[in-house]
């Protein structure tokens, strides 16, 4: 762990408190400039452990950060955005102690703000921490009087909304009356009518019902309608009577909104009136409307059903077939049998919907014997009353009936229907026989094991059977591998174009890098372009690191091509999502090897890639990943990792690469594990990703990269943009360092002189006058430590890290020296 | 003539005459001999903001029934396109505006077709409202909570019809479940599952969240485009220096206009989600969040999101990359569970449904709801309840932390902060059409 240190700056002018330290001896500068490296937060707890620090040095802090602003052209703010946000947040609940300070800081820097939007959104922060500040966006508040007269100008305008609004206004004074209902319902305005009725729910008067039920006889056809949707969105059981003498009048038969508004409301209301009512609609003009009622009529029917289906004829009886079948009505089905075996082509088809097991033996005897649609209604009523049964018992009906049976045929697809493998066998074998029909029921059967002879059919020619082949791989197969297989059968075998579509379809939900190689070519086919773009697109977005680099770049941009030819707008979403998997994907870094030098020169290859078996430490936070040391490790989680051999005297050379800007790593020399190697430790070569204007401005040449922490400054690189690798090497030798970035040297001194020989103040304080720190750094002549990485944050790679070892062995070992 | 016309929509009546719209010869294209539709029971609607979903194939219509009349978009290159379109599908001339309100206000308008960004929508709606026209608006609802209260008082208020357009709650296969919504509006209402439930919004069992939907960080100022009235394009919120990502589809990743995936998708998959619970009117009390910290102005992901009601039930959301693994349901009670393409623990669930009486009918006619003054199937009212329940996983994500909310006062408990992005600051006077 290391901390970025720094004395005030003049072009920052603000009070002399920046001196001012945390708990950990930090200046508020530094807090700033660690806190600003772990933006943003990832969780919750690493939100609230930086915050509170930034909180806890307000107002400061905040000025400092607010003073980082710049204009947007610089296009680099949102790190500090980041932290005065959180910081605003924090405060606003969780550190509410800080919440005065959060705000001084804020005001004060709002003060100051030179840039438009940059003040914007200090201000912008500053209003979430003041809520008494807020204006009120109350409305006027209107007097009585007021409100009568608003009430009548509404009144003469005529305009349909202002109308409303006095009534809204009436409502709200508590001046409205059921006699304002029963006014209303008078007006040629329907709205004015609705809206009259909808407050007259508050008025909570028994009596209002009675009333205007009592008007309803002198009203428009619409205000009925209106009266009796509003009974029945109220589900008015009072005015069931008054609804059914609706439905009965002659004089209102022919009005199709009064009684489909009628039929409606009872059907809500409900109850044994209502169901005798509507029933008795069923062959009538407004037979459909009742229907529709009786089907969400609360509470069960199928005692009246079954009745009304003695005399019921017609229209009627059609209507009872559909809503018997929609319930499945079983206490119906004598019926339905009967009026099939008369001829009834609409009870015949719907026979399966009211059957049960019982039915079975009885159906199949009927689905044998009789002839064209209607065997093929009591087939389909025979499978249908297995359904509830177990599959095995389902297959030895069918299997039974079957054999039993002169029309074997009859009963493939109730074997079907068992989903058994024993199904499958007899249907297969019935396929290989000749049979079409067997071959029908294999494609609906649910059993992966059909598979194979559908393809076979496919291959063959048979495209039907090539699509349930995909379906059951889409439905059985699981493992991406062996379902992309049998796509690539079925697109070999495919010849329709539908079908290759959707053959791609599924590849695209295929994640695998063979599907996206098999995918690819299609870009180039002017029929399936499209469909291959979208396969290519979905099986990058959830494989995209398993798919070879220089391949999948190539294809996901011909898929972006593909899909801008075609210019439609709605394709944006796709691309967009396409350029950011191609902006993300990751060359791949192959494994290091020692150059033939290093080897000559005795260097150990420390991590090549493939393990961290010399290492040891947090290994939870430094993981592989495509062959290099991934840094993820928070701030403040023991983000270390050490060589497991200790070293004194050494050459350590590695690569790193920043994936994110502003990142902040080191190597610690000569350290014990799990201190702080800058100071208990001989040293800390920093690493830093120093260009990122997070640290303009204030950052020391003994902080920038490269430098020896505290103690001896580096010469100030210009870093290569993130993602890109740069090599490093450290050479330490007694008191001797040397720093080596991209071979240029930064670094070359003694860490004795640089501090005088004192380590530590002479006079055993806190300061030390002798570093360039101030700071005592007690570690410094630690003759051997461990070499490691010290996280502070997430955000980067290392690889090809290699050692050698020059320190002297011991005499006995005088032979194995160099 | 500020006059509105529907007051007039009566079969029969001198007055209809004078304020008949168009001819009749102009309808002879789509209306034959016997559905002829006299031109005073038409209705009409115009579409603001046609870049998008209101330039989309189902909404970009015109026919006997209702007749589009006009077109609004502050993007010239937008607005131009469209009107070719509707030279191409409907051989008409659209009038075309560039001031929304000068389309609210006109007086040949009955349906105001609002397709803009959230940013908008709350504004647009009252305006409309107060204007007395009634109201087609696009999902999300609103972009905050108090926008959506205002919304819901001001269609009161004018008794305006407002329908909200997502439909899953009464049409369409529901996403992976493979069904309607019906069946499990019934099987939820039978107890068979038990009480109370889980629901589990997730990749896992059938819906994408859309993490594309993000904002970028540092974004560079840019000249505004010609075309582009930006300022206007803004209106309410808060100006910033162009950059192309801010507007048309990717405005989604930025707090001042959307709501990121959340916003996008959470009104489609949690609306249907209040229905079946029974919840329309009601709100959940407690939203966890588990998100990185967020970015004052683009939007990020998110982990989870999860919202109790106080009866215990639950809404799971799960973020794209970070669903759950195995098996999981997408409703979970103590007595059953229902998972993807809606298979059921329940033995022959089908059967149990089916028996059960269908959900009472809604009324999910829009024009005819228009014609009748009826509240549609999906309104100013339980739609801003699911309006309001991602509005809190909004507020909850950008703030990174759980909020408590109290629905009987419609604000978070011991939370200023989250209070005070209940109503957001406009710019300029635009507070005022709120009103």
């Amino acid at each position: 762990m290391k901390r970025i240190f720094t004395t005030i700056i003049a072009a920052l002018a603000i009070s002399a408190s920046i001196f001012a330290q945390d708990a950990r001896q930090r200046l508020t500068t530094t807090i700033v400039g660690d806190v600003l490296a772990q933006m943003p937060a990832q969780n919750a707890a690493d939100f609230s452990t930086n915050l509170k620090d930034i909180a806890a040095s307000a107002p400061e802090s905040v000025i400092i950060l607010a003073d980082m602003l710049q204009s947007a052209e610089k296009g680099a703010n949102n790190k500090v955005e980041y932290v005065l946000s959180g910081v605003t947040n924090y405060v606003s609940v969780e550190g509410a102690q800080y919440k005065d300070a959060v705000k001084n800081g804020l005001k004060a820097a709002a003060a100051k703000a030179s840039d438009k939007y940059n003040k914007q959104f200090i201000e912008t922060q500053l209003r979430l921490l003041s809520p008494e500040a807020e204006p009120k966006m109350e409305e006027a508040v209107l007097s009585a009087k007021e409100t009568a007269a608003k009430i009548k100008a509404d009144m003469k305008s005529g305009k349909r909304n202002l109308l409303c609004e006095a009534l809204y206004l009436k409502a709200k004074s508590g001046a409205f009356t059921s006699k304002d209902v029963l006014a209303a319902l008078k007006s040629s305005d329907r709205s004015y009518r609705t809206m009259a009725l909808g407050y007259a729910n508050a008025l909570n008067d028994k009596k209002l019902n009675f009333q205007i039920a009592k008007a309803f006889g002198k009203l428009s056809d619409d205000a009925k309608e209106d009266v009796l949707n509003w009974f029945g969105d109220n589900k008015a059981a009072d005015q069931i009577d008054f609804i059914i003498e609706t439905l009965g009048s002659k004089k209102l038969a022919a009005k199709a909104g009064v009684m489909s508004s009628a039929i409606e409301a009872a059907g809500k209301i409900g109850g044994n009136k209502a169901a005798d009512a509507l029933i008795a609609q069923l062959g009538g003009k407004y037979g459909e409307a009742a229907k529709k009622a009786i089907l969400s009529f609360p509470g069960s029917l199928n005692n009246k059903v079954a009745e009304a289906f003695k005399t019921a004829e017609g229209s009627a009886l059609d209507n009872l077939l559909d809503i018997a079948y929609a319930r499945q009505m079983t206490n119906c089905a004598e019926k339905f049998y009967d009026l099939a075996k008369n001829g009834n082509a609409k009870a015949a088809s719907l026979l399966k919907g009211v059957v049960t097991p019982q039915d079975a033996s009885r159906l199949s005897t009927l689905a044998d014997k009789a002839e064209g649609a209607l065997a093929e209604s009591y087939a389909r009523a025979f499978e249908s009353s297995l359904r509830t049964l177990a599959p095995a018992e389902m297959y030895s009906k069918a299997k039974y009936a079957m054999e039993g049976a002169r029309n074997k045929e009859r009963f493939f697809q109730a074997l079907a229907k068992s989903g058994t493998d024993e199904a499958v066998a007899d249907l297969t074998k019935a396929y290989k026989a000749g049979s079409a029909s067997a071959l029908d029921a294999l494609g609906a059967i649910q059993n992966v094991k059909a598979a194979e002879t559908l393809l076979e059919a496919g291959k063959a020619g048979n495209q039907a059977a090539l699509d349930q082949y995909v379906s059951k791989v889409k439905t059985f197969v699981s493992n991406p591998d062996k379902r992309c297989a049998a796509y690539i059968d079925a697109l070999e075998a495919a010849t329709g174009i539908d079908l290759k579509k959707r053959i791609l379809k599924e590849l695209g939900a295929t994640p695998t890098s063979k599907a996206f190689a098999v995918a690819a070519p299609f870009l180039k086919d002017k029929d399936l372009n499209i469909a291959a773009a979208t396969a290519v697109k979905d099986i990058a977005a959830k494989c995209i690191d398993e798919l070879p680099y220089q391949e999948k770049v190539d294809v996901l941009n011909e898929a972006i091509a593909t899909l801008a030819a075609r210019n439609m707008d709605d394709d944006v979403y796709a691309i967009d999502q396409i350029k950011k998997l191609v902006n993300e994907a990751e060359a791949p870094v192959p494994v290091s090897a020692l150059t033939a030098e290093e080897a000559a020169q005795g260097f150990e290859m420390l991590f090549d890639g493939t393990n961290l078996d010399k290492w040891t430490g947090n290994k939870e936070g430094y993981k592989i990943q495509n062959n290099t040391i991934y840094v993820s490790a928070g701030y403040g989680s023991g983000g270390n990792l050490y060589t497991i051999k200790e070293y004194r005297d050494f050459v350590y050379r590695f690569e790193f690469c920043f994936v994110r800007p502003g990142v902040n790593n080191g190597v610690g020399v000569r350290t014990p594990m799990g201190v702080d190697a800058a100071y208990e430790g001989m040293c800390e070569v920093q690493i830093l990703d120093h260009d990122d204007p997070i640290y303009a401005g204030w950052l020391k040449a003994h902080q920038v990269h490269g430098s020896v922490y505290g103690v001896i400054p580096a010469k100030r690189i210009v870093h290569k943009p993130v993602g890109e690798w740069s090599t490093e090497e450290i050479r330490v030798q007694g008191n001797h360092i040397t720093v080596t970035v991209n071979g240029e040297v930064i670094v070359d001194g003694d860490i004795k002189e640089a501090c005088q020989g004192h380590n530590v103040a002479p006079d055993g304080s806190d300061h030390n006058p002798f570093t360039v720190d101030g700071k005592n750094h007690p570690g410094m002549f630690n003759e051997t430590g461990h070499i490691g990485f010290l996280g502070h944050g997430a955000g980067v790679k290392f690889r090809n890290v290699r050692v050698l070892d020059l320190t002297p062995a011991a005499p006995a070992k005088k032979k194995g020296r160099k | 003539m500020d006059e509105s016309r529907r007051s007039f929509l009566k079969k029969s009546g001198a007055g209809v005459a004078l304020l008949t719209i168009a001819p009749r010869t102009a309808f002879g294209k789509m209306g034959g001999k016997n559905n002829y539709i006299a031109p005073s029971d038409q209705l009409t609607r115009g579409i603001i903001g046609v870049g998008g979903i209101g330039n989309s194939s189902s909404h970009f219509a015109s026919d006997q029934s209702c007749r589009l009349v006009a077109l609004c978009d502050v993007d010239q290159n937008h607005l131009d396109k469209t009107l070719a379109r509707a030279k191409d599908k409907f051989g008409e001339t659209l009038k075309s505006y560039h001031d929304f309100r000068d389309l609210i206000h006109d007086p040949d308008i009955d349906i105001v077709h609002i397709a803009t960004p959230p940013h908008w929508h709350g504004i647009m709606a009252c305006e409309a409202a107060n204007a007395g026209k009634d109201i087609f608006c696009e999902k999300p609802m609103t972009r905050t909570i108090g926008e959506g209260l205002r919304v819901k008082e001001a269609v009161k208020r004018n008794g305006s019809i407002f329908r909200l357009n997502t439909w899953f709650r009464f049409k369409d296969t529901f996403y992976g479940l493979g069904t309607t919504v019906e069946p499990l509006k019934k099987l939820v209402a039978s107890g068979q599952l038990g009480w109370p439930l889980t629901v589990r919004i997730s990749g896992a069992t059938g819906f994408a969240w859309k993490f594309f939907w993000t904002g970028k960080e540092n974004l560079i100022p840019q000249a505004v485009p010609a075309e582009l009235d930006y300022d206007m394009w803004l209106g309410p919120a808060p100006y910033k220096p162009y950059n192309p990502h801010r507007v048309h589809q990717t405005f989604r990743g930025y707090w001042d206009y959307d709501g990121g995936g959340l916003g996008d998708m959470g009104q489609h998959y949690i609306d249907p989600v209040q229905y079946f619970l029974g919840k329309d009117n009601e709100l959940p009390v407690k939203v966890e969040i588990d998100a990185p910290q967020q970015h004052p102005d683009a939007i990020g992901i998110w982990r989870s999101i999860t919202y109790t009601y106080a009866d215990g039930c639950r809404i799971i959301l799960e973020g794209e990359g970070f669903e759950s693994t195995g098996k999981v349901p997408y409703i979970e009670g103590p007595k059953g569970c229902v998972y993807k393409g809606f298979e059921c623990t329940i033995p022959n669930v089908m059967d149990v449904i089916n028996e059960l009486p269908d959900p009472e009918p809604r009324n999910t006619d829009f024009l005819e709801c228009v014609r009748t003054r009826r509240k549609f199937a999906l309104n100013e009212e339980n739609g801003f309840h699911s309006s309001t329940i991602v509005n809190m996983g909004i507020i909850a994500h950008r703030l990174g932390r759980t909020l408590n909310f109290d629905p009987s006062t419609m604000s978070f408990i011991n939370d200023d902060a989250a209070n005070l992005l209940i109503n957001q600051p406009m710019r300029g006077n635009w507070a005022d059409s709120l009103k």
